[in-house]
């Protein structure tokens, strides 16, 4: 394989695993708070489409990552009041808000299918003059990619090094403790899933204006469940999640390399693989993985929350 | 003797069915409200809108009978969750074990080809049963082994069991001629319609089913057992219910219901197997499931409820110019309304 | 009563009652819609309704685009036609209900655009006699059922020739959604166009398994650049996000399904093709008006204006435009035939024989490659 197709993987899979790791980081807050997102999908895609159409609009795609941010917030908080101040059931709400994602997605985006957007910005690196097109626009990353690492480095670090993060994990853990300590449970939930929204916000930003520079009706494609698979196999950890984003969009690029290296492997086959390397990592380390998920996310899958 | 609300919880007093359904409908209306007002905002009539969901379902026979069609997987998905969480387990794998027993009764039609319909439709029915219940038994494993919680092994196994599908229609039953789906099944494979509509025997099977279902729960000592385990496992255990028995065999037979419903959607409703047939139909079934309390004429009601939103939203993409997939707007905020009320909405029998 | 169970008890009569409102225009509607109808027929009615459905949306810059484009220019030549429109019908099941609530709504002639419908419209042709369906790209045939389409390979032949002389690596890329008859075709006559003027040129494929996923577009794309290829092309639904990507690599880039592609790729597009099939529906729905139809498999090319070369792309040279020309010039006089024998396979196998032709009813079940084209038919 030659040295331009093994930089092209790498390269493949910061483009394509940065929105995933946004997503993955989004649904992590949520969940360390101890509320469960299955709607992460229909979030994706009404980020993606807003992101996009505000782009179309104005012209400016910072614009758009700021609209996908915000609408992404907006779609959390509505999961956030049904399971927070009305007590509904996690699942079903996630479920709900999936199937409201679908529709509300390709209602904003109706207009501006094929539409042609002033993508995100891709930054020139200093010294890459000298290199023909095809190696130098392998780095040429958009400010997305280049935030994500740090991004993912400062959730772990609000959640590990703040006071704030103590209450996120502390809620997630035991609400109840929380509460006796005087702090508004509640609100602290609210916050997770306002951030984690904002996070999967630019997720589904970058896929449509940085990455497909396109709109389609659920063009996310799977990407949301993939996310939550991450959020599980990283063990809930930020940085581990960078790792695993890294290691699942590299495979999907690994794969595309294979079909013309008459190397007949599936790509339908590899692509399951997120989904039961997640499941075998569980099973086998199943104790240990168990305690490093947030207690009351079992309250979840229990069926009493 | 102590007044019935103290004696044990296998005593319930069930609330009267009226209130309950004109609640329901208020809530309904609620989000009617609100839907109408995203169409008013984006300049279409609602009120126009409405009539033409409910003239396109119920206002003909075939509008009637597509709506029919759309409730038909959606009976049986909402069973595959409704049997497990008799034992207070949660199913959301039905997407996956849906198409795990399409694959299996495809594989039946596409091999035995030759054989009558007598044979072979209930030899696909069964394998249907089995694909869908062995891909519910690996969840059932690491539950019941305290490995992984059933919620998660589900949910994962899902895109598995797309893919895996997939695999199979791009290659060992690829013909270039169909894009994304297998040769169309003979005649014999084709589950028989009803009425000259597209209704198909899937429906049958469906009621029957919760027919059975309902009987089992209310008046057999399986139905009881399973309640106990569902209501207070640990005095269940205690008393000696099998409940790692129970969790495997609920699950798997949540997962052969379901199994059934793919076996039909590719049988009865498309005659191939298609990639990505289901369509959330499994999630859905969760839905509908957890809507109508577990219930099995809750589930009947639900499933017709949630078809026509569904089935009338393929007339307004024609009249109205709002794309297909805003129905699924209607969809989930009827579906909000309802979860924002949380007190009728308990799974019934889970604790 | 106490007031509580009375409050209860006008709510729910209440909330009947507004669920008889809401349920009764339901059935009332029906009834007026059936017989308002002929009533209109005789007064002022259109001249014909026709029913058309696409696959995607049709504002993809893509194929639904083109299709729809062409459906539109039928009501711009016989203005008393009334055209009812419907996008992203996928699948077989809602294409069936899609078509039957366009007949319903008075549709007399259906045209399907997308590759999947032929078979529910083949059924629903035999339900409705008297409704014409016209089919794009299929081949079946009945007696109110044919089908339409351009002659995608001659157009592909002469975009391969471009491809072939811009290349500078000999290597091009093809992003494909699925291996597909009428895709392998397409990408058979790129490779022969390509050959033709370059014999060491050899394209790659890379499929997506998907009609419209931007991000697997995406990656294949970005793939197939990191592999060499310096030309890319696709057969996917929308070319948006595959022109986008290479252009943002600098990558040359040739366009397919419609003319509007060309604004995703203004600095590095070389040509591409549409179908501009206006003319030709135009004068089927004139023939369905005037009761003069009849089941034809009709093919048109570019001599016939159903497919048009795009304009060429600001670096293109002089030397490539002339080799397309000839290519167009040959092709129209009849010389060079695409798919003439003799033609063989990646495994060297002879598809074609010297002096044979493959008939264009084949090209939509093609399950081989020509060699020179690195990837697998599968």
């Amino acid at each position: 394989m030659s040295d331009l197709a093994l930089l092209g993987i790498l390269s493949t899979a910061l483009f394509s695993g940065t929105s995933l790791l946004y997503a993955a980081l989004g649904e992590l807050v949520g969940q360390r708070a101890g509320i469960v997102n299955l709607g992460l999908e229909g979030v994706l895609l009404v980020s993606a489409a807003t992101g996009f159409s505000v782009t179309a609009l104005s012209g400016n795609p910072y614009l758009g990552i700021l609209a996908a941010a915000i609408a992404g917030a907006l779609m959390n908080t509505v999961h956030g009041y049904l399971v927070i101040s009305r007590k509904a059931n996690q699942l079903a709400s996630g479920l709900a808000l999936m199937f409201f994602g679908f529709g509300l997605s390709a209602w904003i985006g109706a207009d501006y299918v094929g539409a042609r957007i002033v993508g995100l910005p891709r930054l020139d690196l200093p010294g890459l003059a000298g290199l023909p097109e095809v190696y130098a626009s392998l780095v040429r990353f958009d400010i997305l990619i280049w935030l994500v690492v740090p991004v993912a480095i400062l959730v772990w670090w609000l959640l590990y090094r703040t006071r704030w993060g103590l209450g996120v994990r502390a809620v997630g853990e035991s609400p109840d403790t929380v509460y006796a300590s005087g702090r508004s449970a509640q609100s602290i939930r609210y916050q997770a899933l306002w951030l984690g929204g904002l996070l999967a916000g630019v997720g589904g930003a970058h896929l449509a204006i940085a990455y497909a520079m396109n709109w389609s009706e659920n063009m996310t494609a799977g990407r949301g469940f993939i996310a939550i698979a991450l959020v599980i196999f990283a063990k809930w950890d930020p940085l581990r999640a960078i790792a695993g984003a890294l290691l699942f969009s590299a495979a999907v690029a690994f794969q595309l390399l294979l079909q013309s290296s008459g190397f007949q492997v599936s790509p339908f086959l590899l692509s399951t693989m997120p989904y039961l390397l997640t499941l075998l990592v569980l099973a086998i380390w199943g104790g240990r993985r168990r305690a490093a998920a947030p207690a009351s996310l079992g309250r979840v899958y229990q069926g009493t929350e | 003797m102590s007044p019935p609300e103290q004696r044990g919880a296998m005593t319930s007093v069930r609330p009267s069915v009226a209130p309950v359904l004109l609640r329901y409908g208020a809530t309904a209306l609620v989000a009617f409200a609100l839907f109408g007002l995203i169409l008013a905002i984006s300049g279409k009539d609602p009120i126009a809108s409405y009539r033409d969901i409910l003239a396109s379902t119920l206002g003909s026979t075939y509008g009637l009978s597509e709506v029919i069609v759309t409730m038909t997987p959606l009976l049986l998905t909402a069973l595959a969750v409704a049997i497990p969480s008799r034992v207070g387990l949660i199913n959301v794998g039905g997407e996956g074990q849906l198409i795990m027993g399409a694959c299996l009764s495809t594989w039946a039609a596409l091999t035995f080809a030759g054989l009558p319909a007598w044979l072979l439709l209930p030899i696909m029915a069964l394998l249907g049963m089995i694909g869908g219940a062995a891909w519910a038994w690996i969840p059932g494993q690491l539950r019941a082994r305290g490995l992984v919680n059933e919620t998660i092994s589900t949910l994962l196994l899902n895109p598995v069991a797309a893919l895996i599908a997939s695999f199979l229609i791009f290659g060992y039953w690829h013909s270039p001629m169909d894009t994304n789906k297998t040769a169309v099944f003979s005649e014999s494979a084709r589950l028989p319609r009803l009425l000259d509509t597209r209704i198909d025997l899937g429906l049958i099977m469906g009621l029957a089913l919760l027919a059975l279902f309902w009987y089992i729960m209310r008046s057999t000592r399986w139905g009881l057992e399973m309640r106990a385990l569902g209501g207070n496992p640990v005095a269940a255990r205690l008393n000696g219910l099998p409940a790692r028995r129970y969790t495997i065999v609920a699950l798997c037979l949540g997962g052969a219901v379901a199994g059934l419903a793919g076996m039909a959607m590719v049988s009865g409703y498309y005659g191939a197997l298609l990639a990505n047939f289901s369509r959330g139909v499994g999630f859905l079934g969760f839905l509908v499931c957890w809507l109508a309390g577990g219930s099995a004429l809750g589930i009947v009601v639900t499933s017709f409820v949630v078809s026509i939103i569904l089935a009338g939203g393929n007339l307004l993409q024609l009249t109205r110019d709002v794309p297909y997939s805003t129905i699924n707007i209607l969809l989930a905020i009827t579906l909000f309304a309802v979860l924002a009320r949380p007190d009728f909405t308990r799974l019934r029998s889970a604790r | 009563m106490s007031k509580g169970t009375r409050r209860t008890r006008i709510g729910q009569l209440l909330v009947a009652a507004l669920l008889a409102v809401a349920i009764a225009p339901a059935a009332s509607v029906s009834a007026a819609d059936e017989s308002a109808a002929p009533e209109s027929a005789a007064a002022e009615g259109p001249c014909l309704i026709i029913g058309a459905l696409h696959g995607g949306s049709v504002s993809d810059a893509g194929y639904n685009q083109a299709m729809h484009d062409s459906v539109m220019a039928i009501k711009e030549n016989i203005p008393c036609v009334e055209i009812i429109e419907a996008e992203n019908v996928p699948e077989e099941a809602g294409a069936t209900s899609t078509m039957e609530n366009m007949i319903a709504q008075g549709a007399k002639m259906i045209i399907a655009t997308a590759f999947n419908h032929q078979y529910p419209a083949l059924e629903l042709s035999k339900k409705y006699p008297d409704v014409i369906f016209e089919h794009a790209g299929g081949w079946e045939m009945g007696p109110n059922f044919a089908n339409f389409y351009g002659n995608p390979p001659d157009a592909w032949y002469m975009m391969g020739v471009a491809a072939g002389e811009s290349t500078d690596s000999n290597k091009l890329g093809f992003v494909a959604a699925f291996p597909l008859g009428w895709t392998l075709t397409f990408v058979n006559a790129f490779e022969l166009g390509a050959q033709s003027v370059n014999p060491d040129a050899e394209t790659i494929v890379a499929y997506t398994f998907g009609w419209g996923d931007a991000a697997k577009e995406a990656d294949a794309t970005n793939s197939l650049i990191n592999q060499g290829a310096d030309v890319i092309t696709m057969h996917v639904d929308s070319p948006a996000t595959v022109l986008s990507t290479a252009e943002s690599r600098g990558v040359d880039s040739i366009g397919f399904q419609s003319l509007a592609a060309q604004q995703f790729a203004p600095e590095h597009w070389i040509t591409g093709t549409g179908f501009t099939l206006g003319d030709t529906l135009t004068w089927l729905a004139s023939t369905v008006i005037d009761s003069t139809w009849e089941p034809i498999f009709l093919r048109c090319g570019m001599e016939e204006g159903c497919m048009t070369m795009a304009p060429y792309g600001p670096t293109v040279t002089q030397e490539t435009k002339d080799a397309v020309e000839q290519a167009r010039a040959d092709i129209a006089a009849g010389t060079k035939v695409v798919f003439a024998g003799p033609i063989v396979d990646q495994d060297g196998t002879v598809r074609v024989a010297e002096g044979e032709v493959l008939s264009p009813d084949v090209m939509g079940s093609v399950d081989w490659l020509v060699q020179g084209v690195v990837g697998s038919p599968k």
